[in-house]
């Protein structure tokens, strides 16, 4: 019950009672982070809105998917950059993106963990904060399956890859990938995760590369929706073509 | 209300007695050029000797911030201390309508002088004409400053500052900021308090509470703090104390101030020597929220800007309990519109409380508890169209419907009059110092300006005017003589003295074997000043709130009850040693209004009204401030000490206000 | 009405917190929230007790005291709406309520209920303020400003500092304070000054308290000011734009 007196003897100044101090900015500082998120994860939005358009040409027939995927192989670019080239170039660039994407999430989401303390957020209802936590899982599996996706359809690498995989045969090789139940649900996993990661990642990119208009804001939410709606429906219909027998 | 074998109600004579006079050291020149003689006058302290002079701000509301901010600007060494966690959380930010100046852009033919009028008349001739004119003057600079530090005042379409007018005056000077005044300048005002602590030259105490004055060799050198979190006593010295501490309205417990505003660091100061001014000068506004339960912590404030639109009325009938829509127009009773043709319903604040007092007294009341009046948008929406009569009210309509769950474009909102702003305050001069020499305050821990009723949005100017540019003249100029003199030394045995007796006195507290928790000596006390001292008074019923409150006292000391311990925040001991000073200086509002034998603004007794109910003053006798002086404790005559300060008035002659 | 209370518990920041069970039995419809812990204490105070500690001013949403995190969510149930205008009408007879601490790292617990929120000041005193001395100020008719810039800064500059937005945030980001500073004091000219500065000094000290944002949207769900969502956006481009064109613009 005794109150604490103090008759120390008076500095120049009083000293304030010690509170949690200042102190510097973390490196790389948090808004690098976010800025070097949203550019490579527009890259990568970018990307699979490309992918999907030539996807969709899976429905043309297998002259015209297979003769895409020879162009994009050898002849994109060509003769700015020598035959085969490009897609070496495009590889890198989405290798490096990704790796400054996952290890810009793993430092933000640590910051994160750090900066709540041991207390977890309850009772999150929304579908939005659903998607925003659910980005470090969505990101996982998008990871996992790009590996499978190379495995599988770039590389030929068996088990992921089907027997009959033949370098350059494209069309069969998505044919007779997807004729495997498990492969195609995998599949529509990810692109179900997709369709998360993506919708909420681009509006986090509306966010984070300072998009605060009223109208800017709103075109942004009606495009990151869109976009990811259309990469939902675009990739789902594949699938969905070869199981029904659409396309074989 | 006296049984037989009771002594008779106590007399003035009984209570107090009248001691020398004080001298307000107005400039002896005519009052519109009183601050200028007066700012010529003042001793400089060179800008390279600045930093050899340690001040104390109590407080960081726009007062308290403004001054430590100012004082920092100019170079001095400011200990800055809040009983908040930040300093934007002072009670400041919850005025809501505006902030007066004397810019007189418009046509409507304003202009300092009338500015000084409404004050000086507003007050009802009971403050200093002088201060009014500094008040006034000062106003432009403040609305460009806190312009530029940031406050987003509203505009017109055309770019220029926007003005509204307000309860008690014909002229547009009301500047705002949505129904956020208060908040807008409290945080920019904050905001600049900051930017000194980056700058060094302000240290900032948050969650420190000011339990004590040091005064040595006749002058105040330091202050003793409680560190809230810690518990920790310390003194800490410097060449001048600032008090903006705020005013005391909550000593009524159920008012429109913050929980956490309080009378401590005045009265504290008071006891050590600073004479209290006026303290039965409590502004009751018009339009509190009634109370509705006994849980209520306190009669939320509605601006006063709704009675710019609102109508007020009462049943015809008493006892009414018909739902309001049911009423028809022919059987309301419009009293303000009808006691007040040329003002109607936006009279000045002290009458709008006593005329809505009377209704409800006279058992004209509404709401279940008939204890409101009702203040009525219909007319307004078929007027203006309910859009914009939204427009213009939404964040109060809002918070109406938050409080009560009534919609107030459905059903009339029902108002009541609340405690609210304390005109008096701690005596000080012109120069905003105190009887003790060093100890200044800003904003309404002081007494100036108001008189005995303060005008609508003059709050937050006087607020400003002392801290941003009246303190930063005043202040230096009492620092300026005592150049080379050190800080009070650590050990000194004033600084020891006033370190025990907060110990003690906390001490006291938590040891005290009590069964009740101070908030239930709050809620008792309340009733009784609301009861004997509230909106209209009465010579029996102030000398009864004495008797009550010293036995409300004595029943404390025997048996308050305080739990938890002292080195830790402990918020009972926080309420407990704030509601030990409240009940010591009820005491003193009581007894200064029993000694003030007539009515003025906000000062109403019964005893003293024209046939038509207004408030009658008493020049010849009462022209002058009460500063109180109060007895020592154990004095054998426990007679409180009334110190006059006579007023005059040049400018604006003696007159009867009249509303009508 | 009987509502059984979970309230967090916990002496000092040093020392561990646990919850404690407790009914109020004669709660009513129009009591705040607040108000229900002031009956609660009321209680705890007549049977010896110690009571809960917990802070609250103004209690009409203004001055940003109060502020406890309601089964999870800052404030309480009710969106947009500070703990001192959250109503017990808000619950059932009988209901269960888990009230604790405005929950993040940059908030320790000071007792019970209370947390210290100077780190949000610390943001402020980096840079939220305008270097303009007393007295120094042009008149304020001078610069026309007009009435939606007017507006769109008073929008911003509403906040009430309470925090809620750190604590409904999973990443204990304030970004939406910060935002909020950045915006009120870059849409006005007369405070436009400073903004690369201000952006700059603000951020830094933002990112060394609290967390980065990721877009959750949680903040502006609490918010008893109703800041809009796109001040988290004002952060990266106050920031950006200090980066791209110095600090002085």
């Amino acid at each position: 019950m005794a109150v604490p007196t103090s008759t120390r003897p008076e500095p120049d100044r009083v000293p304030a009672v010690e509170r949690p101090s200042a102190g510097p900015q973390p490196q790389p500082a948090t808004w690098v982070l976010k800025v070097v998120m949203a550019v490579t994860g527009t890259v990568f939005a970018l990307f699979v809105v490309v992918h999907l358009v030539g996807n969709l040409k899976v429905f043309l027939g297998p002259e015209e998917f297979d003769g895409y995927a020879h162009w994009l192989q050898r002849d994109l670019l060509a003769p700015l950059v020598p035959h085969g080239w490009f897609i070496w170039i495009f590889r890198s660039t989405l290798l490096t993106c990704l790796v400054a994407h996952v290890w810009a999430a793993v430092v933000l989401r640590h910051r994160a963990r750090v900066a709540r303390g041991p207390h977890r957020r309850q009772g999150l209802r929304s579908f939005r904060s659903f998607q925003a936590r659910s980005m470090l899982v969505t990101g996982v599996v998008l990871l996992f399956f790009v590996v499978f996706h190379v495995l599988d359809l770039t590389t030929g690498t068996r088990p992921a890859a089907t027997g009959e995989f033949v370098a350059g045969q494209a069309y069969a090789n998505l044919v007779s990938s997807f004729q495997r139940p498990a492969v195609a649900a995998f599949y529509v996993l990810a692109i179900g995760t997709l369709f998360l990661h993506l919708a909420h990642g681009l509006w986090s990119v509306v966010n984070d590369l300072g998009a605060t208009g009223r109208r800017l804001r709103a075109i942004g939410a009606a495009v990151a929706g869109a976009v990811g709606l259309l990469v939902l429906v675009g990739n789902l219909l594949i699938p969905v073509a070869v199981l029904t027998g659409v396309v074989a | 209300m006296t049984a037989p074998g009771t002594p008779p109600p106590l007399t003035p004579d009984d209570v107090r007695t009248v001691g020398t006079p004080v001298d307000g050291r107005v400039p002896d020149v005519a009052p519109e050029s009183a601050w200028d003689d007066r700012r010529l006058h003042y001793d400089l302290v060179a800008p390279a000797n600045r930093r050899k002079f340690t001040v104390i701000v109590v407080g960081t509301g726009l007062a308290g911030a403004g001054a430590a901010a100012a004082l920092g600007e100019l170079g001095y060494q400011v200990e800055c201390f809040t009983i908040h966690d930040a300093p934007r959380r002072a009670h400041s930010v919850a005025a809501q309508g505006g902030i007066n100046a004397a810019r007189a852009r418009k046509v409507d033919n304003d202009s300092v002088h009338r500015f000084v009028k409404d004050t000086v008349k507003g007050g009802d001739f009971r403050g200093r004409e002088a201060d009014a004119y500094r008040l006034g003057q000062e106003s432009v600079r403040v609305i460009d400053h806190m312009n530029a530090i940031g406050a987003p005042f509203a505009r017109e379409y055309g770019g220029a500052l926007a003005t509204r007018s307000f309860g008690g005056v014909q002229v547009s000077r009301t500047y705002y900021t949505r129904g956020q005044t208060g908040q807008q300048l409290q945080v920019a005002g904050a905001n600049a308090l900051l930017r000194q602590v980056a700058a060094g030259t302000v240290t900032l105490h948050t969650r420190q509470e000011m339990l004590d004055v040091v005064v040595a060799d006749g002058r105040a050198q330091g202050v003793v703090v409680r560190d809230l979190v810690t518990g920790e006593v310390r003194a800490v010295t410097a060449h001048a104390v600032v008090l903006a501490t705020g005013g005391y309205g909550n000593i009524y417990c159920k008012s429109t101030l913050a929980r956490n505003s309080n009378a401590t660091a005045a009265w504290r100061a008071h006891r050590r020597g600073a004479h209290f001014a006026n303290p039965a000068f409590v502004q009751f506004h018009p339009t509190a929220l009634p109370l509705m339960s006994q849980w209520q912590s306190k009669t939320i404030l509605m601006s006063e800007s709704l009675r710019n639109d609102g109508r007020i009325w009462v049943p015809v009938r008493a006892d009414d309990d018909r739902a309001p829509g049911d009423i028809p127009e022919e059987e309301r009773d419009y009293y303000l519109e009808r006691r007040y043709p040329t003002f109607g319903n936006l009279t000045p604040r002290d009458v709008a409380s006593r005329a809505a007092r009377e209704r409800i007294d006279a058992g004209y009341g509404v709401g279940p508890l008939k204890n409101a009046v009702y203040l009525d948008f219909a007319d307004a929406v078929q007027r203006l169209g309910r859009a914009t009569v939204v427009s213009r009210y939404s964040n109060l309509f809002h918070m109406y419907e938050q409080a009560t769950g009534d919609d107030p474009l459905r059903t009339p909102m029902r108002i009541a009059p609340g405690a609210h702003f304390a005109m008096g305050g701690l005596w000080s001069d012109y120069d905003l110092m105190t009887s003790v020499p060093g100890l200044f305050v800003g904003g309404e821990v002081g007494w100036g300006y108001h008189g005995a009723n303060r005008l609508g949005a003059n709050s937050l100017l006087s607020a400003c005017v002392d801290g941003w540019f009246t303190l930063p003249y005043a202040v230096p100029g009492y620092l300026a003589p005592l150049l080379g003199t050190p800080r009070l030394a650590a050990d000194d045995a004033a600084v020891l003295d006033a370190l025990e007796a907060v110990r003690a006195r906390t001490e006291r507290l938590l040891k005290n074997d009590g069964t009740q928790g101070p908030d239930r000596f709050h809620r008792r006390l309340g009733e009784i000043l609301y009861r004997c001292a509230g909106v209209t008074r009465t010579p029996e019923g102030l000398a009864q709130g004495i008797v009550e409150i010293r036995a409300l006292r004595e029943e404390f000391w025997r048996d308050v009850r305080v739990l938890g311990e002292g080195a830790a925040l402990n918020q009972e001991l926080e309420r407990a040693g704030r509601v030990a000073d409240y009940l010591e200086m009820a005491e003193l509002l009581c007894v200064d209004g029993l000694d003030r034998d007539e009515s003025c603004g906000a000062h109403f007794r019964a005893d003293h009204q024209t046939p038509d109910g207004e408030a009658l003053r008493d020049d010849a006798a009462w022209c002058r401030v009460s500063a109180w002086e109060s007895p020592a404790p154990d004095a054998a005559d426990g007679r409180f000490v009334r110190h006059d300060e006579p007023l005059t008035f040049q400018a604006v002659p003696l007159q009867t206000r009249n509303y009508a | 009405m009987k509502l059984t209370l979970d309230v967090w518990r916990q002496p000092d920041a040093a020392s561990p917190g646990a919850f404690e069970t407790y009914v109020v039995t004669d709660a009513t419809a129009e009591m705040t929230l607040l108000e229900l812990l002031d009956r609660l204490n009321d209680q705890l105070v007549e049977d010896g007790r110690e009571p809960v500690a917990f802070e609250s001013d103004c209690r009409e949403g203004i001055c940003g005291c109060c502020g406890v995190d309601v089964d999870g969510r800052p404030h309480g149930p009710q969106a947009n709406t500070p703990s001192c205008e959250q109503h017990v009408r808000s619950f059932a007879d009988g209901d269960r309520v888990v009230l604790e601490p405005l929950r993040a790292a940059a908030f320790p617990v000071v007792k019970d209920l209370v947390v210290d929120r100077s780190a949000l000041d610390r943001v402020v005193q980096a840079g939220g303020h305008v270097a303009v001395d007393a007295g120094t100020a042009p008149d304020a008719d001078a610069a026309r400003i007009g009435h939606e810039t007017a507006e769109t800064a008073l929008d911003f500059a509403a906040c009430i500092g309470c925090g809620a937005c750190v604590a409904a945030c999973p990443n204990g980001s304030a970004s939406l304070f910060t935002g909020a500073k950045l915006t009120h004091l870059a849409t006005l000219p007369q405070t436009r000054t400073e903004r690369g500065r201000r952006a700059v000094d603000m951020v830094a000290q933002m990112e060394h308290d609290f967390g980065p944002c990721s877009t959750y949207g949680e903040c502006a769900v609490v918010c008893p000011a109703g800041i809009p969502l796109s001040a988290i956006a004002a952060v990266g481009k106050e920031r950006m734009r200090a980066f791209l064109r110095g600090r002085t613009g």
